[in-house]
């Protein structure tokens, strides 16, 4: 099993975000607070609650290098929280939004963050020194519908959406006295704030879960009509590969390396998709193992087994003519999986990964010794 | 269990499956603060996917329409004669008026339908994904034995009065 760990911190976690050190995670328990859990000589013990938005917290990010907590809810507002002693301290971001904000991530170097929104909106928010200030900067009129995910490209100036009509888009996001003009090597480096680099129109269904390969190389995103989508030179003649797979659509997607991808979904089991040596990306297998039945059912089926050879297979046969029973899942979630999140970052590759889902739980995954897996690392 | 109910069953719970894939609480689009089944209120087309209707014949149907943060699901019952008529209709509205203690049951039913069930993303959270899918069709099974039983009761009774009165004749 691939699963190292499993917590169950609540009935239905919305979304997830570590510690730099990976010593705290911070989650949304499905409702406007966000709990911080703190391992405690080996126990998970709840340390901080942070109570500001009234509604429910849709993002959470945590950034790595500033320590600073960034969370968004349906209630239209953005906190970023800052440690200040033992407690956290709330600075409110507006973000001069009319609908709900539904997704954010700190930027790589962490000066900036954006949000998606439900206003078919992009926010890009900065820190504005001599005003004390989060300031945001709108991308206006270029979405058709809700934002659903976004992700910043490693050099700290392309952001990609994905939203529900159906489009992932990449824009430029260059602020003036933010960004630095050395710190772009792309062609496309001249753009101005907000303008759209490419849109990219594969998806029949709305998609979600969008990511940027670590050399930023590879754009990958899903769609709910259960197709993962993987993009390479994206600029102005990108190149898509389409893979469908037989199960549930994907909710979220996670490079672990340059040419593999974990995407998890309704199907409840991580899935592993890799490149060949050609670049061709294919569906490789389950990461979580599959088991036949749970041990409950297993159990029944055994005992009424056995009665049944005592009194003749006609008594205690298949008596209930009922349409097949439901499946058994057996697996590590029971309920959709919503967040990926990697952990402790070797280099360019993530070995290890956390996920959470509707169920309440976070399970820590370990590519570490798996075979088939390993190949691809 | 007739071997075309239990395709027809099949076919439901594989259609349901698919078409429970529901985005944890997604926001309204259009009003501020709000929170609405969207399939429901059908504000934003895209937010909407194709229905799909299965039907085992005329009289028997099931309409699954889906969007991003609900599903309904609407069923007509087999309805052979008037009889039949009246007691599914006296007994589907017992249901529907105590449509809080099935929580995923619809208080009216979709026009053209019997019954219309509306689950949404609060439902998916709290249950199992595949119990409700169980009990929709375990639902669809019983409603029918329901509804000849009863049938059957009232041939039955009505056979018993007619005996009864016509013995005061002999």
């Amino acid at each position: 099993m691939a699963a190292v760990a499993v917590h169950q911190f609540a009935q239905c976690i919305t979304c997830h975000a570590w510690s730099p050190d990976q010593s705290m995670v911070a989650f949304c328990p499905n409702n406007n607070e966000v709990h911080i859990y703190k391992l405690l000589e080996d126990k998970w013990e709840k340390v901080h609650v942070l109570q500001k938005h009234d509604q429910i917290v849709t993002g959470i990010d945590w950034s790595g290098r500033s320590n600073r907590i960034v969370t968004v809810s349906h209630d239209r507002n953005s906190y970023v929280w800052n440690q200040e002693g033992a407690e956290w301290v709330p600075t409110l971001v507006i973000l001069r939004l009319n609908r709900a904000a539904l997704c954010v991530q700190w930027s790589p170097r962490e000066n900036k963050f954006a949000v998606g929104s439900g206003a078919k909106t992009v926010c890009i928010c900065y820190y504005e020194q001599e005003n004390n200030w989060w300031v945001s900067k709108l991308i206006r009129k270029k979405h058709d519908s809700s934002v659903t995910s976004v992700a910043w490209h490693p050099n700290n100036i392309l952001l990609a959406t994905t939203s529900t009509d159906g489009k992932c888009r990449v824009f430029s996001t260059f602020i003036k006295g933010v960004d630095t003009r050395e710190s772009k090597t792309s062609s496309s480096s001249d753009s101005k704030f907000g303008e759209q680099i490419v849109q990219l129109d594969l998806s029949f269904s709305w998609a979600f879960g969008v990511k940027w390969s670590p050399s930023g190389n590879t754009l990958a995103y899903v769609g709910h009509n259960s197709m993962i989508y993987f993009v390479d030179d994206v600029g102005p003649s990108p190149l898509a590969q389409n893979v469908a797979f037989r199960n549930l659509p994907l909710r979220d997607v996670l490079f672990v390396s340059e040419k593999m991808v974990i995407g998890v979904g309704f199907d409840c089991n991580p899935m592993v998709f890799a490149a060949d040596d050609s670049g061709i990306w294919s569906f490789i297998r389950f990461l979580g193992e599959r088991k036949a039945s749970s041990s409950s059912s297993k159990y029944g089926s055994q005992f009424s087994e056995a009665f049944g050879k005592l009194y003749g297979q006609s008594k205690h046969g298949l008596s209930n003519d009922t349409v097949e029973p439901s499946r058994a899942h057996g697996v590590v979630h029971e309920n959709c999986i919503n967040c990926i999140v990697p952990l402790r970052k070797e280099g360019p590759r993530t070995k290890r990964f956390s996920t959470s889902g509707l169920d309440g739980k976070v399970v820590i995954w370990d590519l570490e010794n798996q075979e088939v897996v390993s190949d691809y690392l | 269990m007739a071997n075309t109910l239990r395709l027809y069953l099949t076919c439901i719970r594989n259609t349901l499956e698919a078409a429970m894939c529901l985005q944890q609480n997604f926001p309204c689009q259009e009003v501020e603060r709000h929170n609405k089944p969207e399939v429901e209120l059908k504000t934003s087309p895209e937010l909407l996917l194709n229905p799909v209707l299965i039907c085992r014949n005329e009289a028997e149907k099931c309409l699954i329409e889906t969007s991003i943060n609900s599903l309904r699901i609407s069923l007509k019952v087999k309805q052979a004669d008037e009889l039949e008529n009246i007691l599914t209709k006296k007994f589907l509205r017992f249901l529907s008026m105590r449509a809080e203690a099935f929580q995923v049951l619809r208080r009216k039913p979709v026009q053209g339908y019997d019954i219309s069930f509306l689950i949404t993303n609060y439902h998916c959270e709290e249950m199992q994904k595949q119990k409700l899918i169980d009990f929709i069709v375990q639902f669809m099974e019983d409603i029918d034995k329901e509804i000849s039983e009863l049938k059957m009761s009232v041939n039955t009774r009505g056979r018993l009065v007619a005996t009864e009165f016509l013995k005061q004749f002999i």
